[in-house]
C-alpha cells in the first residue's frame, strides 16, 4: 500500500512556503524561525507533542493570528493573511480539533453561513449545491439534518465540505481523528485519499504515530516551537518519530507494582440515566486499576459524574464497600473516601481565579483542621498545606498566593492530583486524567496513579488513550454507547479492544 | 359582570400588548445576536421622555401637525433609544463587560439621564412635562369593532400604533428566517467562534442587535408617554421593560410566540387597571390588586424557565459567564 | 522538562496577587475619576459656567465644614448597607436588584415593631425593631432567592418584580393597618404611619462634632461601618464567604468539590436581605421618626451603584458611598449658586459608574495578561502552556487566545 508521492511528488514548485515564522504570546514562544513548505496532491503530517507549537502554526497560515516574524508564500507569492477570509480567499481552509459548528442550524446553513450574496436566502438552491458538493467527494452528509443530531464524524464531514465548499486547495486539519472511532477513522483516510487524488493539499496536525504513518507522504516533526525534522513515513519509524518529538527516548511503559487484589471496593450494577448510559456493571478492588477504555461520548463523563455525585441516575446501584452511594450529595461521596479527578479541570477541578491555596482546601474546607467556630478559616494552616503539597508534587509557582489561571496545564493536573491524594481516598476516580499534558507530566500522573494502587487504594481509570490503559490498567473493559462491552486482560491486543469499542460486533471491522 | 368591563380591559390590553411587544422585540434582537440585554426598562424610560418631547417639538413647535409631528416624535424616541443603547454595545462588545452589570447600569444611569433630559426639554421640570400632549388619532379595527354585544369595544378608539406593532412580526419573522443579514445574526448569538471562523464579523452584528433593541424599546417608551398617557412622568414605565424581558425568555426567543405572551401580561397589567370590579379581585384590597400583573411575570417565569433554551451565547452570559 | 529540573523555592509570603488586583483596582478608580471629571468640566462649559469654580463649590458644600461633612455621611449611612447587599450577592455569582423592595418591606416591618412593641424600654426597642427590619428584607429576598434555586428563574426579573409588589406593599400598609391612627377627619393630612416612640428612634452623632441637627447623622453609620468589617471579614476569611467566592467564580469545581450551590445562595440572598433592611432605617428612626407616604426611594438602586463604585469590595464600598455623599451632597451648591443645573450631578454620576465599570474590565485584563507573562517568565509555562493545549474547550487554548487578544487590544 503506498503513500505515494502524488501529482506533487518531487518536480513541482511548492503550493505553500512558510518561510522562518514566528509566534510568541505573552510568556510563550509558540512558534520559533519555523520553515516549512507544502506541496498539490499531498498529505503532509505536522507532529509534536502538546504545546509545540503545530496548532498556533497552522493559525497563523489561516490568519486567525498574525505572525511576529518571517514570511508566507502561496504560489510563489508573498501573501499577507489578516483573518481567516483571506486564508479562504488565498484557497487555504483550516478544520479545528473542537468543531465551529452552530448546533441548532442544519447542515446547509452551517456551510453557506458567511456566504456572500444577495440579501434573501435561497435554501432550495442551496441544499442543492451542497448535495452535489457531497457527492463530488464521495461525503455522506444530509443537507436538511439539524447539526445538533449529528455523530462526531457527520460533524467532521460538514466541517470539511465547509471548506471545500469555498473552493480550498489546502485543507488544515488540526488532530481530526481524536474524536473518531476506529471506522469513522477509516472512512476518513477514504475521503482524504479521494481529495488527494483530486490534487487538494491535506495538511494532517496530529500525535497519533500510527495514523501518521499511514496516511501521510511526508511528516514535519515540531519540538518546544522548532522543526526538529522532516521525513518520509518510508524513512522512518514510530519509535524514531517519538524520539524526535520529545527528544529523548520515551518510556513507554512503568513499572506496574505487583500488590495482592483485595475485595470490591466499588460495584456498580445496572447503571442507567439520561439516554446516555444503558446500564453499567462494573466492579473495582482494592490494589486494582480498572481501565475504562472507549473514545469519547459513550457515557464516560455521565459515568464518572454518577459515580461522584455530580449526576443522580435514573436507575442502577453504586455500592462503595457495601455502602450505597447513589443519590448522596457530593459532600457525602468525598468523605465515604471517594477522590475526583474531572475530565475537564477548568469547569470541576480548579477554581481559576482563586489562589493555589485556596484551590487546595476545595472541597475540605469544612476539616476541623481548616475551619472553627463562625466558619472561620485557618488561613495559615491552609497555606502551610498548600506550600507542602506544592514541593511534594513539584508544581511549578511561585507562591501559594498566585491564582490557578497562572499555572500551565500540567501544573494544574498536578495541583488537583495532590489535593485529591491528600484525602487518601479508597476509591479514585480519573477521567481522561493526561489530557492535554506533556510526556514529563504524564509519567508523572501515571506515576502518582500506579502509587495508589501500590498503597492498596483503587483507581478507577477512563480513559480515551489506550496507550494510557495499557500503561496502568490491571483489568480492561470496553465502554461503548452506554454499556460494559467487553472485559480484557492487560495485555490483550489492541484489536480485540477496539471491537469492544466498536460495540463488540466483529463485522464491523472492515 | 359587564361584558364592556371586559371588552374595554381588553382594549388595554391591546395597547399594553403593542408596549411589552415592541420593547420584548427590541429585546429579541439584542439577545438571538448574543448579548443580553435588562436595560429594556432604561432604553424605554429614555424613549418616554425623548418620545413626549419629540411630539410636543414636531407638533406644535415645528408646526408639522397631525399626523406627522406624532410620528416624529415617536422616530425621535426610537432614535434616542438607539442612541443610548450605544453605550450598553460599546460596553458588552468592544469592552467585554459582562452583559448583566452594563444592563443594570443602562437602567441606573437612564432614570438620572431622563431627569436632567426632563429639566432641559420640559423648563426646568425634572419628573414630568405637562399634560395633554399630541397624538395620532385613535381608530376603531375595521371588521371587529363592528361585533354585536359589547365586545367590539375592545377593538375601537385603538392607537394606530397598536395594528403597527401586531403587524410587526411580519417584518421581524422575515428578516430573521429569511434573510441572510438574519442568518448571520442568529449565529452570532448561538456559535461566536463558528460565526468568526468563517470571516463574518460578529461585533458588526451585535452592534446592529443592540442597537435595534434601543431603537424598539425606545419607539416603546415613546409610544406609552405620547400616546397612552399624554406626558412624561418619571416611573411611568412601571417595570414593564422587566415584564418584556420575562416576555421574551417564555417566548423562548420566538417573535411569533412573544405575541401571546406580551399580549398575557398585557392583560394582567390591565387588570387593576379596569378588572377592580371583577369577582375575585374586588375582595382584594386596591393596592393589592396593582400587584397583579407582577406576580403574575413571577409565577410564569418560576413555572416555565426550565423549558426554555437561550441562543447560547446568551445563555452563558445569564449564568454569569459574562457573555462570549 | 518539569521532573529533570529543580523545582522552584516556594515563597509563602512573596507579594500576593491580591495585591497587584488592589492596584489596579485603585489606578482604575482614579482613572474613571478622570474620565468623569473631564466630561462633566465640557457639560459645565457649555452651560457657561468655570469647572474649577463648580468643582470647588461642590467640595466646599461637602467638605468644606462640619455640616458639609455631617450631610455626606449621613447620605452614605443608607448607601453603605444597599451596597454591601448587592456587593455579598454578587460574590456569589448573583445579582440582587431587589435591596429596593427589601428594604421598602424592611420598613413596613420596622414600623409594625415600632407601633405594636413601644412599650419595650429605649435600646432594647431600637434593637428588636432593627431586628425586624432585617427580617422583613431577609423575608422579600428569601422569594427570589428560593424561587432562583428550586426553579432557576433569574433573579433579575424576579427581584425587580418583587420591587413592584414591594412598593404596593407598603401603600397598603400605611393605608390600612398601620395607618395614622389620631388624623382628624376629612382634613388633608399627608397618610402615614404613627410617629414612633420616642425610646425607638436611633440617636442624634452629628451633635458631638458640632454638625447641624438637620442632618440627622446617627449612630447608624458606625452600625453601617460595623457591618462593612463584618461583611468583609465573612467573604474573604469565612468557610461560607470561600463557598460564596468559589460558586460565583466556577459553580462546576464548587459542586464537584462538595459546596451546595443552592444552600450557598440561600444563604447569599438571605444575608444580603438583612442588610438591605437596614437602608431604611436612616430615613424613618434618625430623620422622619414615622413611615411617611413619601418616603425616600431608589437608594437600593443607587446601592447597586455604590456596589460597583466600590469594586464590589466591603471596605471600598465605605469610600465609595462617601464619594457618593459628596457628589449628592453637591447638589445644593449647583441650586444655590450655579447656571448649572442641580442635574448635573447626576449626570456625573451616571458617567462614573459607566467608566468605572469599563476601566475595572480593562485593568482586569491587563492583570490577566500580565500575570500570565510573569508565569512565563519564570519558566512555569515551558510545559505545555501554548494556545496548543487541547485540555478542553475553554483550557489553555483559550488562554492563549484570550492573553493575546488582551494584549492586543479589544475583540474582533
Amino acid at each position: 500500500m503506498t503513500n505515494g508521492d502524488g501529482a506533487g511528488g518531487n518536480g513541482s514548485p511548492p503550493l505553500v512556503v512558510l518561510d522562518h515564522i514566528s509566534k510568541r504570546f505573552p510568556g510563550v514562544v509558540a512558534n520559533d524561525e519555523v520553515d516549512l513548505d507544502l506541496r498539490a496532491g499531498e498529505v503532509h503530517a505536522l507532529i509534536g507533542e502538546n504545546g509545540a507549537g503545530k496548532s498556533t502554526l497552522m493559525r497563523v497560515l489561516y490568519g486567525m493570528y498574525p505572525s511576529d516574524g518571517g514570511r508566507i508564500l502561496v504560489r510563489g507569492e508573498e501573501v499577507k493573511v489578516g483573518s481567516p477570509r483571506d486564508a479562504i480567499a488565498l484557497g487555504i481552509g483550516m478544520v479545528h480539533q473542537h468543531f465551529v459548528l452552530v448546533d441548532p442550524f442544519t447542515v446547509t446553513e452551517n456551510i453557506i453561513l458567511g456566504e456572500e450574496g444577495g440579501p434573501r436566502l435561497d435554501m432550495d438552491a442551496a441544499r442543492r449545491r451542497v448535495a452535489e458538493l457531497a457527492e463530488s467527494y464521495a461525503f455522506r452528509v444530509d443537507p436538511r439534518a439539524v447539526v445538533e443530531e449529528l455523530s462526531v464524524g457527520e460533524e467532521q464531514r460538514v466541517e470539511i465540505l465547509k471548506a471545500l465548499y469555498r473552493g480550498v486547495e489546502i485543507l488544515i486539519l488540526d488532530e481530526p481523528t481524536a474524536v473518531l472511532t476506529p471506522n469513522e477513522t477509516k472512512d476518513l483516510f477514504g475521503n482524504l485519499r479521494k481529495l488527494r487524488e483530486a490534487g487538494r493539499t491535506i495538511v494532517f496536525i496530529s500525535h497519533k504515530l500510527d495514523e501518521v504513518l499511514e496516511i501521510a507522504d511526508r511528516i514535519t516533526v515540531l519540538r518546544r516551537g522548532r522543526v526538529v525534522g522532516e521525513t518520509r513515513p518510508a524513512d522512518t519509524s514510530k519509535a524514531k518519530l517519538a524520539e524526535m518529538m520529545v527528544g529523548r527516548p520515551v518510556l513507554f511503559r512503568l513499572e506496574k507494582p505487583t500488590v495482592e487484589i483485595g475485595e470490591p471496593v466499588l460495584r456498580v450494577r445496572g447503571l442507567t440515566g439520561e439516554g446516555k448510559l444503558n446500564g453499567i456493571d462494573l466492579e473495582v478492588r482494592a490494589g486494582e486499576i480498572l481501565g475504562v477504555a472507549g473514545v469519547e461520548g459513550n457515557g464516560q463523563r455521565e459515568l464518572a459524574e454518577s459515580l461522584i455525585g455530580l449526576r443522580i441516575p435514573a436507575s442502577g446501584t453504586i455500592e462503595l464497600e457495601g455502602t450505597s452511594i447513589v443519590g448522596r450529595n457530593v459532600f457525602d461521596i468525598r468523605n465515604a473516601g471517594v477522590g475526583y479527578i474531572p475530565e475537564d479541570r477548568h469547569d470541576q477541578g480548579l477554581v481559576l481565579n482563586m489562589t493555589l491555596w485556596e484551590n487546595t482546601v476545595l472541597g475540605r474546607q469544612d476539616d476541623e483542621g481548616f475551619s472553627g467556630t463562625f466558619g472561620v478559616l485557618f488561613i495559615k494552616k491552609i497555606k502551610e498545606l498548600a506550600a507542602r503539597l506544592i514541593k511534594l508534587f513539584d508544581i511549578r509557582a511561585r507562591s501559594v498566593d498566585v491564582t490557578a489561571s497562572t499555572l500551565s496545564g500540567g501544573n494544574q493536573q498536578k495541583l488537583i492530583l495532590a489535593r485529591e491524594l491528600e484525602t487518601d481516598p479508597r476509591l479514585l476516580i480519573a477521567a481522561q486524567p493526561t489530557r492535554g499534558l506533556d510526556v514529563g507530566a504524564i509519567e508523572f500522573v501515571w506515576k502518582q496513579i500506579l502509587d495508589q494502587k501500590a498503597a492498596g487504594r483503587a483507581v478507577l481509570l477512563i480513559s480515551a488513550e489506550l496507550d494510557e490503559i495499557y500503561a496502568l490498567s490491571d483489568r480492561v473493559v470496553t465502554l461503548y454507547e452506554g454499556k460494559i462491552t467487553g472485559e480484557f486482560p492487560p495485555d490483550a491486543p489492541p484489536e480485540d479492544i477496539g471491537v469492544g469499542m466498536l460495540g463488540g460486533s466483529k463485522e464491523a471491522v472492515g | 359582570m359587564p361584558f364592556t368591563d371586559i371588552a374595554v380591559a381588553l382594549q388595554i390590553s391591546f395597547t399594553y400588548f403593542t408596549i411589552i411587544y415592541l420593547t420584548g422585540l427590541g429585546g429579541l434582537f439584542s439577545e438571538r445576536s448574543g448579548i443580553v440585554n435588562i436595560g429594556l426598562e432604561g432604553l424605554m424610560i429614555i424613549g418616554t421622555v425623548t418620545g413626549a418631547f419629540g411630539a410636543r417639538f414636531f407638533t406644535d413647535t415645528l408646526e408639522l401637525g397631525l399626523p406627522w409631528g406624532p410620528i416624529l416624535g415617536l422616530l425621535f424616541g426610537a432614535l434616542c433609544g438607539a442612541i443610548f443603547a450605544g453605550v450598553h454595545a460599546v460596553a458588552t462588545i468592544s469592552f467585554r463587560v459582562d452583559h448583566i452589570v452594563s444592563g443594570v447600569v443602562i437602567n441606573l444611569v437612564a432614570i438620572g439621564l431622563a431627569r436632567f433630559l426632563s429639566s432641559a426639554f420640559f423648563n426646568g421640570q425634572s419628573t414630568q412635562s405637562d399634560p395633554g400632549g399630541p397624538h395620532l388619532d385613535r381608530l376603531d379595527i375595521p371588521f371587529l369593532s363592528s361585533i354585536p354585544g359589547g365586545v367590539d369595544r375592545a377593538f375601537e378608539s385603538l392607537s394606530p400604533m397598536v395594528l403597527v406593532a401586531a403587524f410587526m412580526v411580519v417584518p421581524v419573522w422575515y428578516a430573521l428566517n429569511r434573510l441572510r443579514w438574519g442568518l448571520r445574526l442568529r449565529s452570532c448569538g448561538e456559535n461566536p467562534e463558528a460565526t468568526r471562523s468563517l470571516g463574518v464579523s460578529v461585533p458588526l452584528y451585535r452592534y446592529q442587535g443592540v442597537l435595534l433593541s434601543g431603537a424598539f424599546a425606545g419607539l416603546s417608551g415613546a409610544f406609552l408617554a405620547s400616546e397612552i398617557i399624554g406626558n412624561w412622568r418619571e416611573g411611568q414605565t412601571l417595570g414593564l421593560g422587566f415584564i418584556a424581558l420575562a416576555a421574551l425568555i417564555l417566548s423562548n426567543w420566538n417573535p411569533i410566540r412573544l405575541m401571546f405572551f406580551a399580549w398575557l401580561f398585557g392583560f394582567a397589567t390591565a387588570i387593576p387597571l379596569r378588572l377592580n370590579d371583577a369577582p375575585v379581585i374586588s375582595a382584594l384590597p386596591p393596592q393589592f390588586i396593582r400587584m397583579i400583573p407582577y406576580v403574575v411575570t413571577i409565577v410564569a417565569i418560576a413555572g416555565f424557565v426550565g423549558r426554555v433554551r437561550p441562543p447560547a451565547a446568551a445563555g452563558r452570559a445569564y449564568e454569569g459567564g459574562g457573555g462570549v | 522538562m518539569a521532573t529533570d529540573g529543580v523545582a522552584a523555592p516556594i515563597a509563602v509570603r512573596s507579594r500576593p496577587a491580591w495585591v497587584e488586583g488592589l492596584v489596579g483596582q485603585l489606578l482604575a478608580l482614579l482613572a474613571s475619576l478622570g474620565i468623569a471629571v473631564l466630561a462633566g468640566s465640557l457639560l459645565i462649559v457649555a452651560y457657561g459656567e468655570n469647572p474649577l469654580e463648580v468643582y470647588s463649590s461642590i467640595l466646599d458644600a461637602s467638605m468644606g465644614s462640619a455640616d458639609g461633612i455631617g450631610y455626606v455621611l449621613a447620605i452614605a449611612t443608607p448607601l453603605i448597607f444597599a451596597a454591601l447587599a448587592v456587593a455579598v450577592c454578587f460574590k456569589g455569582g448573583l445579582f440582587n436588584i431587589g435591596v429596593e423592595g427589601q428594604y421598602l418591606v424592611a420598613m413596613v416591618t420596622a414600623a409594625w415593631a415600632e407601633i405594636e412593641l413601644g412599650f419595650l424600654p429605649g435600646p432594647i426597642l431600637v434593637v428588636v425593631v432593627l431586628l425586624a427590619a432585617m427580617l422583613g428584607g431577609m423575608i422579600w429576598a428569601a422569594v427570589p432567592g428560593i424561587l432562583k434555586v428550586r426553579t432557576g428563574a433569574h433573579e433579575v426579573v424576579t427581584t425587580i418584580m418583587m420591587n413592584q409588589i414591594a412598593i404596593s406593599l407598603v401603600a397598603w400598609a400605611i393605608n390600612f393597618p398601620l395607618k395614622f391612627s389620631n388624623a382628624p377627619a376629612g382634613q388633608n393630612v399627608d397618610l402615614r404611619t404613627d410617629q414612633f416612640p420616642e425610646g425607638g428612634l436611633v440617636g442624634d452623632l452629628g451633635q458631638y462634632f458640632g454638625v447641624t441637627p438637620g442632618a440627622h447623622l446617627s449612630w447608624l453609620l458606625f452600625l453601617a461601618i460595623a457591618a462593612a468589617v463584618i461583611v468583609w471579614f465573612m467573604i474573604r476569611r469565612t468557610r461560607l464567604g470561600f463557598e460564596a467566592r468559589a460558586v460565583g467564580a466556577s459553580p462546576g469545581s464548587a459542586k464537584a468539590g462538595g459546596v451546595s450551590i443552592g444552600r450557598t445562595q440561600l444563604r447569599l440572598f438571605l444575608i444580603s436581605g438583612a442588610l438591605a433592611g437596614l437602608v431604611g432605617m436612616q430615613q424613618i428612626l434618625a430623620d422622619r421618626g414615622h413611615l411617611p407616604q413619601n418616603y425616600v426611594v431608589f437608594l437600593g438602586f443607587t446601592g447597586i451603584a455604590v456596589a460597583f463604585l466600590g469594586q464590589n469590595n466591603a471596605i471600598g464600598i465605605i469610600f465609595a458611598a462617601i464619594l457618593w455623599g459628596v457628589l449628592s451632597r453637591g447638589e445644593v451648591a449647583l441650586q444655590i449658586q450655579s447656571e448649572v443645573p442641580r442635574e448635573f450631578i447626576i449626570i456625573l454620576q451616571g458617567i462614573l459608574i459607566l467608566s468605572v465599570v469599563i476601566t475595572y474590565q480593562i485593568a482586569k485584563r491587563r492583570l490577566a495578561a500580565r500575570q500570565l507573562q510573569r508565569a512565563g517568565a519564570a519558566g512555569e509555562l515551558d510545559d505545555s502552556a501554548g494556545p496548543d493545549d487541547e485540555a478542553g474547550p475553554r483550557g489553555p487554548e483559550m488562554k492563549g487566545r484570550e492573553a493575546f487578544e488582551a494584549a492586543e487590544g479589544s475583540g474582533t
